[in-house]
């Protein structure tokens, strides 16, 4: 018995590590539970872009980030969705109105020269608004643990209110624009064949270069810079050498170079091209839940979650017996376990999630009633107790298997082809599955043979009731 | 109990096949009526679905439930009386209106003309669903994929872990609890408009995981008796094996059907509909498992000559006729 009482030091470890698991880690909820945006943003081809490539994808969605964090909201998500659509998730958003208006439009890259004598304020500027960004940051990290309260929606709205007020004025720092993205054919991030710095590599089509050449022309051997703008925010602005005071930077084509590794090129060059795309984005599909409304909906399902489970606790107990309790005291662990999984894996729990959770439990119990069906057969034929639970446990096991592995395979499918909630169901079911197998076959069987090492629960009876022989053991 | 599940098998098959043909019909006649056989929801059909609830922390603003005509008027202002109304919540101040798919800007002037008229409305309980037509077939197309694949996945995988005729009757009786499940949502639909959603693909893909296990423990009863007694006809082995996991079955069912049915009774909006049609396909799933797949499994073995497993071995020639003993 010396194995028996090792393994149930260790699965009660693992139940006390399940709960400090589910103590510490807080358990991610779906935008249908703590209520948010979702929205699917459908990437539209034009009669110029016919094609959404996946670069063109890609550039989309940094457009679509960028315009994401301009709205401030924290714990945003942007996903790209099969091969020309975005999936944004914005949680704890209180106008969804103004965040379809920003996400939907198209976006806007322009080219602007910096006006005459600014060259102070827009230190001044960019460093108050570099302040503000990084109080932002701060925020949503705090923000991010748990949900937030009113007085921190309050100071996120004021600073985003801030950082939009920041914006505006450097915006205003330069002249309107002579250049829009559309004029750019590419922007591509690169090493120069001599160096180490990476730089950027811009190309005009023919009248956006004799453009570009006379913007730079204006601003050459000033120090004043070239505001590169996407959406009416300032990504970038190099400032161009004296030696194209005559001309301009000719040709159709500019680097851009100054203190860029390989992420920060990348990066610009992505929102250069972004930018660039006449593409228009589409709001396709919106699903907005208050908060309230969520919080109302775990509270019900939970309710039922728990009085379904406090009914399958009474029903194993009064009909198998001893095994039904001791099946029930692994059908908490089997709870626990499954739930800190969650946490650990960072399972975002949404309300089909509850439901999945809920049904694996059913399928935890079924384990328990096969073996025990088969314990009782086994008494029946006059076996004595402790064959009977070991063949319980074994000529059970094809079975469970067996069926747990047609689950799996529902699940994957759920999980491979389904999208958004369907996908939160399946993966819930699943875990709960796997951990079921382990619940069943280890938790259930050590309690049962440690039980039966103790004399006072070596009866029969309190196995298979009214049974007519009565075994040895 | 004793149940003799091959004697009576007309019986059982009849009952499966009038519960499919009933549902069959509702189908029909949901096809002829609205053009699809089960009432598709907005995740399927597209469009826009506002729940809006009224702010009661306003002075007088929750004194009367909200008026359908009022809002009835609104909506016909806006070109919208195709739109379907509904009061709910014990207080009636909760108002849902399901439209065609609106542009933003149309949402938000409708919400806003129906705050003009009934009253404050809590931006905090607000529920918007607004899905567009492509993304509606999306979802339905990805989700009759994944119903298509996993039964391709089940059947490889019984064929592999029994034989090839066990996974033909399991899916048998897997499209008899998808079709029993589909004909009473296809009459829920026509009776009380209840529609589906992508929810009820993902019941229909949990029900064909679920049933299938009922189907696998007596298979695996079947195989195990045929192991241990292979002189012993099929059809008593098939009586035996049922009747030994009975309990098991009844069991089973009951203790995955009451959290089901607690979350039906006490769970929220949403889940509702998911919970009742996975209760009906858990039930159907038992049903088919023990009255369908076993005993076509029986019936199927005895007409190919295989009643007998030793017998079978000697002379394994598919389609000799077994003379009944």
């Amino acid at each position: 018995m010396a194995r028996q009482r090792l393994l149930l030091a260790v699965i009660f470890a693992l139940a006390i590590a399940a709960v400090l698991v589910i103590v510490q880690i807080p358990t991610r909820l779906g935008l249908d539970l703590r209520g948010g945006s979702q929205l699917t943003l459908q990437v539209q081809t034009t009669d110029k872009v016919r094609e959404i490539t996946p670069e063109a994808l890609d550039a989309v969605k940094r457009v679509v980030e960028g315009r994401v964090n301009g709205l401030g909201v924290s714990e945003a998500l942007v996903q790209e969705l099969g091969s020309d659509q975005l999936l944004v998730q914005l949680p704890d958003i209180n106008d969804p109105e103004q965040a379809e208006r920003v996400l939907g439009g198209t976006a806007q890259l322009e080219f602007r020269a910096q006006r005459p004598g600014t060259e102070q304020q827009i230190v001044v500027e960019n460093q108050v608004l570099q302040g503000h960004l990084q109080e932002l940051a701060a925020l949503q990290q705090t923000q991010s643990r748990g949900l937030p309260d009113s007085d921190a929606v309050s100071e996120l709205e004021q600073l985003q209110a801030a950082i939009a007020t920041s914006e505006a004025a450097i915006a205003d720092l330069f002249e309107p624009p002579q250049l829009t993205g559309e004029a750019l054919t590419n922007a591509q991030a690169g090493l120069p064949p001599s160096g180490s710095i990476w730089q950027v590599e811009i190309q005009f089509d023919r009248e956006g270069g004799e453009r570009f050449a006379d913007l730079t022309r204006s601003i050459a051997g000033t120090g004043r810079g070239l505001g590169i703008f996407l959406d009416n925010r300032l990504i970038s602005s190099p400032t161009v050498d004296v030696q194209y005071a005559e001309t301009g930077i000719a040709g159709g084509g500019a680097v851009i170079s100054g203190n860029f590794d390989a992420a920060s090129a990348q990066d610009l060059a992505i929102q250069l091209r972004g930018g660039a795309l006449p593409v228009p984005v589409e709001i396709v599909e919106n699903r907005t839940v208050g908060p309230t409304l969520g919080r109302d909906s775990i509270q019900s399902s939970l309710y039922a979650g728990i009085g379904g489970l406090v009914l399958v606790l009474i029903f194993m107990a009064v009909y198998y017996r001893l095994p039904g309790i001791l099946a029930d005291l692994s059908l908490v662990i089997y709870a626990l376990l499954t739930w800190a999984a969650f946490n650990l894996l960072g399972v975002t729990l949404t309300l089909p999630g509850i439901a999945g959770f809920i049904l694996s439990i059913g399928m935890a119990v079924d384990a328990n009633v096969l073996i025990f069906e088969r314990t009782r057969e086994e008494l029946r034929s006059g076996k004595t107790l402790y064959r009977s639970v070991e063949a319980g446990f074994y000529r059970a096991f094809s079975s469970i298997l067996d069926s747990n592995v047609t689950t799996l395979i529902a699940c994957g499918a759920l999980f491979w082809l389904g999208a958004g909630l369907v996908r939160g169901f399946a993966l819930t079911l699943a875990i709960g599955v796997a951990i079921s197998m382990f619940t069943a076959l280890t938790c259930s069987r050590t309690f049962l043979l440690f039980s039966l090492s103790l004399p006072q629960f070596r009866k029969p009876e309190l196995f298979c009731p009214g049974l007519k022989q009565a075994p040895k053991y | 109990m004793k149940l003799n599940v091959i004697k009576q098998r007309r019986l059982w098959w009849t009952i499966s096949g009038l519960a499919i043909l009933a549902g069959l019909v509702a189908m029909a006649i949901s096809w002829q009526q609205i053009g699809t056989p089960l009432r598709p929801g907005l995740d399927f059909a597209g469009g826009t679905r506002l729940q809006l609830t009224r702010d009661c922390s306003v002075p007088d603003n929750c004194s009367e439930p909200i008026d359908l005509a009022v809002v009835r008027q609104v909506l016909a202002e806006q070109g919208l009386e195709s739109s379907s109304l509904q009061v709910i919540g014990e207080d009636r101040q909760t108002l849902a209106v399901r439209t065609i798919n609106l542009e933003t800007e149309v949402r938000s002037q409708l919400q806003s003309s129906l705050e003009n008229a009934l009253g404050q409305f809590d931006p905090n309980s607000i529920q918007i669903d607004s899905v567009g037509p492509v993304i509606g077939q999306q979802l339905f197309a990805s989700g009759l994929l994944a119903l298509v694949v996993s039964f391709a996945g089940i059947i490889v995988y019984l064929s592999l872990r029994f034989e090839f005729d066990y996974a033909v009757f399991a899916i048998i009786a897997l499209f008899h609890d998808v079709l029993i499940t589909a004909g009473v949502f296809a009459a829920l639909g026509l009776v009380l408009g209840v529609e589906i959603d992508s929810l009820f693909i993902v019941a229909l893909l949990t029900i064909v995981g679920f049933s299938v296990n009922d189907t696998v423990v007596i298979y695996d009863r079947v195989r195990e008796s045929i192991k241990l007694q292979p002189s012993e006809h099929i059809d008593k082995l098939v009586d035996d094996s049922v009747n030994q996991t009975l309990a098991r079955s009844i069991n089973t069912s009951l203790t995955t059907t009451l959290p089901l049915l607690a979350i039906l009774l006490f769970g929220g909006q949403t889940l509702k509909y998911f919970a009742l049609a996975l209760i009906i396909g858990f039930v159907s799933g038992a049903y088919s498992s023990i009255f369908v797949a076993s005993t076509m499994l029986a019936f199927w073995r005895e007409r190919t000559g295989r009643a007998y497993a030793t017998q079978a071995d000697a002379e394994p020639l598919p389609g000799t006729v077994e003379d009944t003993p």
